[in-house]
């Protein structure tokens, strides 16, 4: 042991004092400093967060993700120092003296690992100094750091970094060992970090979670699945116990570790390196010398002087160090590593509700395009590696440069090699992804598609990056910080855009995301990406040129050598070159900044802030209050040049005074600025302008004469919206190719203040100088309830619209068709709608084919993309199931059509304007159900179904702009849909229906920003509206019965229809549904409406005793427990009193099924059943929301 | 016919490896002695254009008169490795490559476009060196003489002017190192060599010409019988105990001290019988090493 420590303190001493062992402690230190700073507010235009702003900067799960996700970015340094830990002695051959010596071979390797880890203890221990260091920076906001004490920043050491070293550590020390080599070491790390991405990916569906949190090395999934549920409050205050999937992660792996170690010793051998080999070859100098042949023949002279050709030679060198580069073993592990990921990551391709997609081409392209790409960058920063020090380690170095080869010729060569790299990989990924297309049964396989996009654009961009890896490794000159400079180039891309650098331009190489759409194809997308590249090219070039003239060729030591070389090489037509890419790289910038910043408004995200602050003081006060007219009539004619992208509306506004004063004043917004930068407005009467801001697009009028209450005035406006060159954030995608969709709100004027456009965030309203905000009113505000959540500037309107498009498509407003005509080579369409509706539509124009049906007198329509039928049944059934059950159920259908519409998936939802449904894309149309699968959810029948009963909830009744105003929308259409669904698939699919919503959900009010409130007085959070809305109204048709329920919300339909102001709130719906409940489930309806409740149910035991006539007596013990959340998640226990579902199941469905009351705490109940019982428990089907729901039940001991 | 003049190198840390080196190398053998640390690598290096000088130049005499054709070999770097052949001291091989596919690949890169000429080549200078029965072996299984001999391969590709050999005969046995001095001998007929070792055996057997330096410093330079006169009559031998040794350390300028049966046998540099029991010699090559780098000898005005 005394030796083996001797081994260890000597390594140690000599790792510490190397400079790399305190650049490493540096780096990580600097990074959690800079993050800590940033998630602590300290960059104005940083935007950084722990999934909530409100979990504090040092709170347990922040230190958790801080420590945990920079460990995992330490891997290089990790798997360098541990790798290199026995490895070194066969690169510096200092082998033999340590194998001579008296010491066991347990001696040695123990040491050797003990001094690697605890030397890259020592560094990463930087992180957790790093976060304590950052948090008392004074630019820190003090409400954003927790007062927590030792243990939660040693935490994360014990259950992650620790854990994780010795699992890393065993591996990569091990391979470094056992192969005396550094490559298998890297690569290892590479495939490590794939199970590490496999596993973040597999994590987004529920179903996963748990194989991900195993197969995650890293142990991070683990956490996160442990602590997916954990609101707020708990985040702040509870440490990650180690159990549950941590502790199997940690134990599979550390068993797994130790088993490699094990190995490791077994096979571990004190020989020298060559030496066992060298005895095999027969040396052939024994035989006679035969005679020399003349060497001084006159043809080699010839050879040399002739003038070789060079180009060839720089193929066949290109080959031969690419050979070198693909030929073992090692390479053939990163292309199965590929494969494998892209066949495992297609298995759950793009699921929702567990349900998979049609393989089509850009799906399986997505799937290399993001994640992939780190596995990519990491194969290149290693073989720029390899390749540029190839000669160097083999010690052929010296032979190699004094050949008469012109320094260029290595240099190309090597970079051709590195640039064949990611083409290898590439094809690999479209012949995996082709065959697995076809093997899913799609076979529509396009080959085009795959080489434009894997080819023709990503594969350019891996070339740049191959370019700036091979720079770095020559300027660098030292193979292991030379990777460690492209790990803090990846770092500092990875984070960028958090810490407020936004610019493409301050991405260098980085690659700009491309959506390809069925519908538009890569469309208007592809110049942005192409000026990017070239702007990328031309420096790429550039600095390869720079980096030809610093090429290490012979034995030059020193950066002033260097220089000297440098300069000697830098020749007129080098600096040419490099002038020349500076030139066009510089001006390809600047047409990229043309588009940017010129063309387009750029606006940093921070400067959006400072906006909307500025817009709040500036106009408040001023106009909040101010009596309006409100929009009563709308006449638009909307001219759509897709091919151009421009979209001309001109129309006009009738606007009534519905207020009992005369109102002097008018005040006009322009539609969103960026997308319509000027609009003409003209008023039918004289008015003056009194303010015209042109920075908020507002301009106020002073009417001559005021508008007497119950007169009109009319507003013509003329309006153009044409996209220009290229923006530098998320490109515009309404007016398209084919497939545009842009609603009134985007392009056509508003009136009044508009409140939206207020800061919401309660440190960005802080840091602005804002007053504390709530999100919404109190339902009781009558501010709040003069105005539906949707519109301000309106109640409900008269619509007519003419909307015109290009000859080959057809062009959709709400309303019906009157007529449609050509003139010119413009196709028009005159749309008129004869019921109120509110001031919102929407305008689409595509190719698009056909598919007409009816239900009753109501005409069904879908537009869609050719190609694209696979679901169009299961939408026309939604829609007359669902027309028969909302008619029955909630009162007449306002309209006579419905249709929907597909666009491109540059957004992914549906939406609900009046009788018409944009419908994605990427939802629905390419869902690939199995009506055979009762694993699988029909949610294109889902969504149309969904979306349909919007005309119900939200066109017939709009709530008012205040707290809970979107369970009057969205809860009522998910309940809707839902029980349209249960009607046609059964209780057991909404059980795993409902698992979804209950993830959601938990999973939304982990993140909350600000506070969670009850159902009742949802603030527009999707997490509850749709997700707890779900399961709330559910539990309740479930406690209440269907009919009972749906009584009850017909009554409120009937009292709300149509109505405002003051429009209806979620009183008046609770109100029903309390008066329609028994009194004994009031309460059940309170806490299920108006507090936030949580049920801790759990199966202990079940058992059963046969008795005769096929009948058994089941004794189960469960425990129940309720609990009340505060509006951080903090919880108390409360009394237990609401009847809780007991059920017994059978093979073939429940034996056994109804509400009991059930004590808090333990208890046992006994149920006679007839059949034998498989599973028993409590609340089984899930109905009453559980942060574990998977304990609900257990087997049946018979 | 290789001329260096003045030549100078300061490493970065300090080290002085060559201080004004000027030697005259003539076509033939070239011995450069030294020990270990005397810059000899520095200045292979140097001349093997891997490295650069402080200040100082080399010319490689093209032949013909009056200097036409000479080639600058601390600028003309492009043009002298066309015509260079270089055996680095510490050199190693891709160990799975086979002797032939590596000296194809060097083939190339000497300028050997043609496949069939290069194969010629390749087989030629194999057959040369004695490794054609075992050209497919990896050359990771090759001994020190089967890659020394290698080495000296690649070194012959292209029919160079100028082949410089760094300490090729460190580490062989002395079968190999014969057959190593063969190979030498023969190539040195047409074209310019440089040797550079510590072994003097090497230069005796070799060399028409040679040099010794030390600390970046020519010591000695010429012809070895030549300069093998300057030391007639000046050596002195005597077989004392081992316990004596130190004594006469003390008291003569002792050149060297070899063991032999028990005894050691003192070789001494005096210009006359240093006292009892010293008998004359004939002084070797080994003699003129030693009193070179113990600074008894000083260059002649060149």
């Amino acid at each position: 042991m005394r030796t083996l420590l001797a081994i260890a303190g000597f390594e140690l001493r000599a790792r510490v004092r190397r400079l790399s062992t305190w650049v490493y402690f540096a780096v990580f230190f600097a990074l959690a400093v800079l993050w800590t700073a940033a998630a602590g507010g300290a960059f104005a235009n940083a935007s950084v967060s722990y999934g909530s702003e409100k979990v504090w900067i040092n709170a347990p799960m922040a230190l958790m993700a801080t420590v945990g996700v920079l460990a995992v970015m330490a891997l290089p340094v990790i798997s360098s120092m541990l790798g290199r830990a026995v490895q070194q002695d066969f690169e510096y051959r200092t082998e033999s003296a340590f194998f001579s010596s008296p010491i066991t071979k347990g001696q040695y390797l123990g040491g050797r690992l003990l001094a690697a880890l605890a030397s890259i203890v020592v560094v990463l221990a930087s992180i957790a100094l790093g976060v304590a260091f950052g948090v008392q920076m004074p630019f820190v906001q003090a409400d954003r750091v927790g007062a927590v004490g030792l243990l939660p920043y040693l935490w994360p050491y014990l259950v992650i970094v620790l854990p994780n070293l010795l699992v890393l550590g065993a591996i990569f020390f091990s391979l470094g060992a056992l192969t005396r080599r550094m490559l298998p070491v890297y690569i290892t790390s590479a495939v490590l970090l794939v199970g590490y991405i496999l596993g973040t990916s597999l994590a987004e569906d529920h179903e996963t979670r748990t194989l991900a949190s195993l197969l995650d090395p890293f142990g991070v999934t683990a956490v996160q699945h442990l602590t997916k549920y954990w609101p707020v409050a708990e985040r702040n205050t509870r440490l990650v116990p180690l159990a549950g999937e941590l502790l199997l992660n940690r134990a599979l792996w550390t068993g797994l570790a130790l088993l490699v170690l094990g190995l490791c010793y077994r096979r571990f051998t004190f020989t020298h390196a060559g030496g066992a080999r060298a005895a095999n070859a027969k040396d052939a100098s024994t035989a006679p010398s035969a005679p020399a042949a003349a060497s001084s023949d006159g043809r080699w002279k010839q050879a040399a002087e002739a003038g070789p050709r060079w180009l060839a030679a720089l193929g066949a060198l290109t080959w031969l160090q690419f050979r070198e580069t693909v030929k073992n073993v090692y390479f053939g592990v990163i292309v199965l590593t590929g494969v494998l990921f892209v066949a495992a990551t297609s298995f759950s391709l793009d699921d929702l509700y567990g349900t998979s997609t049609y393989p089509v081409t850009y799906k399986m392209l997505d799937l290399v395009g993001g994640q992939f790409g780190i596995f990519v960058l990491i194969l290149i920063t290693f073989y720029s590696g390899e390749l540029v020090w190839r000669e160097r380690d083999a010690h052929v170095d010296q032979l190699h440069d004094a050949m008469p080869v012109p320094t260029g010729l290595l240099f190309g060569s090597k970079l051709a090699a590195l640039l064949l790299v990611p083409v290898v990989m590439q094809v690999v990924v479209m012949v995996t992804g082709m065959i697995l297309q076809v093997l899913k049964g799609y076979t529509h396989v396009e080959p085009g598609l795959y080489l434009r996009h894997l080819f023709g654009i990503q594969l350019l961009h891996y070339w740049g990056l191959c370019a700036l890896a091979f720079v770095v490794q020559v300027l660098v000159n030292h193979k292991y910080l030379g990777h460690f400079v492209m790990v803090l180039y990846f770092i500092a891309m990875t984070f960028a855009e958090a810490l407020g650098f936004e610019h493409r331009l301050l991405h260098p190489f980085q690659a700009e995301r491309v959506v390809y759409s069925d519908m538009n194809g890569y469309g208007h997308l592809l110049p942005k990406v192409r000026w990017l590249q070239l702007t990328w090219g031309a420096a790429a070039l550039g600095l390869l040129t720079l980096a030809r003239l610093f090429w290490q060729r012979g034995t030059v030591v020193g950066w002033r050598s260097r220089l000297v070389v440098a300069r000697s090489r830098l020749t007129r037509p080098v600096l040419a070159a490099a002038t020349l890419a500076l030139l066009a790289g510089s001006a390809s910038a600047a047409y990229v900044y043309y588009n940017t910043n010129v063309l387009n408004r750029y606006v940093p995200n921070h400067r959006q802030e400072d906006d909307r602050a500025a817009y709040e003081k500036a106009y408040r006060a001023r106009l909040l209050a101010l009596p309006l007219a409100k929009v009563t009539a709308v006449e638009v004619h909307v001219d759509l040049f897709p091919s151009t992208q421009r979209v001309h509306a001109k129309g006009t506004f009738t606007l009534t005074n519905k207020t009992a004063q005369p109102l002097s004043e008018l005040w006009v917004n322009h539609a969103d600025p960026e997308l319509v930068p000027t609009s003409e407005l003209a008023l039918d009467r004289p008015a003056e302008v009194i303010v015209d801001d042109a920075r908020f697009g507002l301009r106020g009028y002073r009417l001559q004469a005021p508008l007497a209450p119950g007169a009109q005035l009319r507003l013509a406006f003329d309006v153009t919206a044409q996209a220009r060159g290229f923006r530098n954030g998320a490109p515009a995608t309404e007016v398209v190719h084919n497939g545009s969709f842009i609603n009134s709100a985007q392009l056509l004027p508003r009136f009044g203040y508009r409140e939206e456009l207020e800061l919401v965030s309660d440190n960005a309203r802080k840091e602005h100088g804002l007053p504390h905000k709530d999100r919404m009113r109190a339902r009781t505000d009558p501010s709040g309830l003069a105005r539906s959540y949707l519109s301000g500037d309106s109640d409900w309107i008269t619509f007519e619209a003419v909307v015109s498009t290009e000859p080959d498509q057809l062009a959709i407003a709400p309303g019906y068709l009157q007529r449609e005509w050509r003139e010119g080579d413009r196709r028009y369409f005159h749309y008129k709608m004869d019921s109120p509706i509110l001031n919102f539509y929407a305008f689409l124009s595509a190719r698009y084919q056909v598919l007409r049906d009816r239900w009753n007198d109501v005409a069904i329509e879908i537009y869609y993309h050719p190609g694209h039928a696979y679901n169009l049944p299961r939408m026309i059934a939604s829609t007359k199931d669902s027309l028969a059950y909302f008619t029955k159920a909630f009162g007449p259908y306002q309209h006579r059509q419905f249709r929907i519409l597909e666009f491109p998936r540059y957004a992914q939802f549906a939406q609900s304007f009046p009788n018409t449904i944009p419908y994605s894309e990427a939802i629905g149309f390419l869902a690939r159900v199995d009506d055979q699968d009762d694993q699988d959810l029909d949610y294109p029948y889902y969504v149309t179904s969904h979306e349909l009963a919007h005309q119900w909830w939200a066109h017939q009744v709009i709530g008012a702009n205040v707290q809970g105003a979107t369970v009057l929308s969205e809860t009522l259409s998910q309940y809707s849909a839902l029980m349209v669904m249960k009607h046609k698939y059964g209780d057991a699919k909404m059980k795993r229906f409902l698992r979804y919503e209950l993830d959601r959900y938990l999973l939304g009010r982990s993140r909350e920003q600000k506070r969670e409130v009850p159902l009742a007085r949802v603030e527009n959070q999707p997490y509850i509206h749709y997700a707890k809305g779900s399961l709330v109204m559910y539990a309740l048709q479930d406690y209440l019965g269907e009919e009972r329920v749906n009584a009850a919300i017909k009554a409120f339909r009937d009292q709300a229809a149509y109505q405002g102001p003051p429009y209806p709130t979620t009183l008046e719906l609770v109100a029903q549904l309390r008066a329609a409940a028994p009194p004994e489930l009031r309460p059940l309806v309170e806490d299920l409406f108006e507090q936030m409740v949580f049920y801790e149910s759990r199966a202990l035991s079940a058992s059963a005793r046969a008795l005769p006539g096929g009948r058994y007596e089941v004794t189960l013990r469960v425990k129940a427990k309720k609990v009340r959340a505060d509006e951080l998640g903090a919880e108390t226990e409360v009394a237990l009193d609401d009847p809780i579902e007991i059920g017994v199941m059978g093979a073939d469905g429940p034996l056994y099924l109804e509400k009991r009351r059930v004590p808090a705490g333990e208890s046992e109940v006994k149920v006679e059943v007839h059949g034998r019982p498989v599973t028993a428990g409590i609340d089984p089907l899930n109905k009453l929301i559980d942060r574990t729901p998977g304990d609900n039940t257990i087997g049946v001991e018979l | 016919m290789l001329t260096v003049r003045n030549l100078s190198k300061t490493y970065p840390n300090g080290t002085q490896a060559l201080r004004g080196v000027s030697l005259d190398i003539p076509r033939g053998l070239f011995g450069l002695l030294g020990p270990n640390g005397a810059g000899k690598s520095t200045l292979m290096r140097t001349l093997a254009t891997l490295q650069d000088a402080d200040t100082g130049e080399a010319k490689l005499g093209g032949g013909g008169a009056s200097g036409a054709g000479d080639l600058d070999v601390l600028r003309d770097r492009a043009a002298v490795r066309r015509t260079l052949g270089y055996l680095p001291q510490d050199f190693g091989v891709y160990p799975k490559v086979s002797a032939l596919d590596m000296l194809d690949h060097f083939a190339r890169l000497k300028g050997f476009s043609a496949r069939a000429q290069r194969k010629e080549v390749v087989e030629s200078l194999l057959r040369q060196v004695n490794l054609w029965e075992v050209r497919g072996k990896a050359l990771g299984g090759f001994s020190g003489g089967m890659r020394q001999r290698f080495g000296i391969a690649q070194a012959l590709l292209g029919q160079p002017r100028l082949i410089i050999v760094d300490e090729p005969t460190a580490g062989l046995d002395p079968e190999e190192r014969v057959r190593f001095h063969n190979l030498l001998a023969e190539i040195g007929e047409q074209v310019v060599v440089i040797l550079s070792t510590h072994i003097v055996q090497d230069v005796s057997e070799l060399c028409n010409a040679m040099a010794i330096i030390n600390r970046g410093e020519v010591l000695l330079h010429g012809v070895p019988s030549e300069l093998l006169t300057r030391l007639a009559g000046k050596v002195w031998r005597k077989t004392v105990a081992r316990g004596e040794v130190e004594a006469a350390k003390q008291e003569h300028a002792v050149l060297s001290t070899r063991l032999s049966g028990g005894q050691t046998v003192l070789h001494v540099y005096a210009a006359a019988r240093p006292g009892d029991g010293f008998d004359a010699v004939e002084p070797a090559l080994e003699d003129l090493y030693f009193a070179a780098i113990h600074g008894h000898l000083k260059m002649e005005a060149a």
